[in-house]
């Protein structure tokens, strides 16, 4: 099996089309989570290769997530993903460290070279 | 020949009252909104407020209060209204009660409970029997009041139509 | 210009931007031409408004709502037929039309997400245009009858006044015969912000 991967949306169908992009080009995707806490417990207990994390989520949102996970693990690989262009959240998730972002609607491409690009394979 | 009297329906938005006779048909959608039904069956002559909040408040002293928000300057202006227009008493009347649900999940507060709560206990203040009440759960009210009979046709979302 | 004439036009020319911009977003997440069929900007009494909502006997509907929190706070809510938010969740899966047979989580997460996207898309206008800082709350995704989800949507606002001023927008999926409608309205904190921007303009 490829590399590991977490996605993390609040999105039931947003979490099914990243898995579905993500197993269909290598990767295998560990578990889904549906917020900011899900997502640092499941990081702490699965230690995937890679995140998804989404930013507006309920409980906790995913630039506290980010910043959790990485004061965890510095070198954590984590892609954002923003609805349309959330400059202000953007910038603040690559200021915390954040690897890369997608930006909702998404193309299948975009993931995929997303995802490449943090693991160095482009 | 007999004529047949076409029903009238009539729609009560939000904050409203609407009264009417036979054979009229009063309508409303409700979610924590209360409705209430006031019916005279001698007369054949009934209101619906639609009500928002349990109490005026410091608005009371507003000059342009929309009275039918609120359940205790509504149910007044309900017993106005039927009095004014169809000479109905206070004594002439008995209700049913709808609505207050709580449609918006999570940490917001259940006004739909409070609307409840003070609708029976003005009715109960007034000595307005109460014939006949569903309130409560997570989902939309559609409520169809027949002013023929004063049965009142209520359906909640995803059940079957029930008649109160 | 009266203060009601100045918030209007402000309000006309936010959604006039913020309309175009998700009809373009919704397009592309549906892959699928979404084109505006109605927009207005109006103030309505809130028992008039919402007697019409009742008395158009909609069917059954699917609702996300959305807060727009921020320098000019605004309500947002998306909904659709829960029908057609069946046909909605196969064109963002790109699967054939007719696959999703019952309304499930995914459909219900279809809605979900398409009102999170175009209400993003709405702040988006306002940063971009405006520079007024917006975000969007995470959606509450509701299934009922769609006057009574209009009236939960408009009680926060109808709570403060007795008329409220309101964008609609209809939205027409061309080729799938599905109509989906889209509001959004002002929170009376907002009427500083809005009197800023017709003073830039």
């Amino acid at each position: 099996m490829g590399k590991k991967v977490i996605v993390v949306d609040d999105a039931p169908i947003i979490r099914l089309m990243l898995k579905d992009i993500l197993e269909y080009n290598g990767y295998e995707v560990l578990c889904e989570c549906a917020n900011g806490q899900e997502a640092v417990d499941q990081f702490k207990a699965l230690q995937p290769d890679l995140m998804t994390l989404d930013i507006v989520m309920p409980e906790k949102d995913g630039i506290a997530a980010l910043e959790e996970i990485l004061s965890i693990d510095e070198n954590a690989k984590i892609v954002m993903v923003t609805a349309v262009d959330q400059r202000e959240s953007l910038m603040k998730a690559i200021r915390a460290g954040a690897t890369d972002y997608i930006v909702k609607p998404f193309e299948n491409d975009r993931v995929v070279s997303a995802v490449k690009k943090a693991f160095g394979e482009e | 020949m007999d004529t047949k009297e076409e029903k009238k329906e009539i729609v009560v938005g939000m904050a409203d009252i609407k009264v009417g006779e036979a054979p009229s048909v009063l309508l409303t959608n409700l979610g924590s909104c209360i409705g209430l039904c006031l019916y005279d069956p001698q007369r054949k002559i009934g209101g619906l407020l639609h009500l928002m909040m349990p109490s005026a408040g410091a608005a009371v002293n507003k000059s342009e209060l929309k009275k039918a928000k609120y359940a205790d300057t509504g149910i007044q202006e309900l017993l106005q209204q039927l009095k004014n227009i169809y000479g109905v008493r206070v004594s002439d009347c008995s209700a049913k009660i709808f609505g207050g649900a709580k449609i918006l999940q999570g940490n917001i507060h259940n006004i739909g409970m409070d609307n409840d709560a003070a609708v029976r206990a003005i009715l109960k203040d007034l000595g307005i029997r109460v014939g006949a009440c569903k309130t409560g759960g997570e989902k939309g009210y559609k409520l169809k009041f027949n002013l023929e009979t004063g049965a009142v046709a209520c359906q909640i979302f995803g059940e079957q139509i029930q008649e109160f | 210009m009266t203060e009601k004439k100045k918030i209007d036009r402000a309000l006309k020319l936010i959604a006039g931007l913020s309309i175009d911009k998700s009809s373009q977003v919704l397009s592309k997440m549906i892959k699928m031409g979404a084109s505006i069929e109605m927009r207005d900007v109006y103030m309505a009494d809130i028992s008039q408004l919402t007697a019409n909502r009742t008395a158009e006997d909609e069917k059954e509907v699917v609702g996300a709502f959305i807060d727009l929190v921020g320098d000019a706070p605004f309500k947002f809510l998306f909904y659709v037929s829960a029908d057609d938010s069946l046909v909605l969740t196969d064109l963002i899966l790109r699967r054939e039309v007719g696959t999703s047979k019952e309304f499930d989580l995914y459909s219900q997460s279809a809605v979900q997400e398409i009102g999170n996207i175009l209400a993003s898309a709405i702040t988006n206008v306002f940063a971009t245009d405006f520079q007024i800082s917006m975000r969007p709350s995470p959606p509450v995704v509701v299934n009922d009858y769609a006057s009574t989800i209009f009236q939960e949507y408009i009680m926060s606002a109808a709570l403060e006044r007795d008329e409220i001023l309101i964008i609609e927008t209809v939205f027409c999926v061309v080729q799938q015969d599905i109509s989906c409608r889209m509001f959004i309205l002002p929170m009376q904190e907002s009427e500083k912000i809005l009197n800023y921007i017709v003073s830039t303009m």
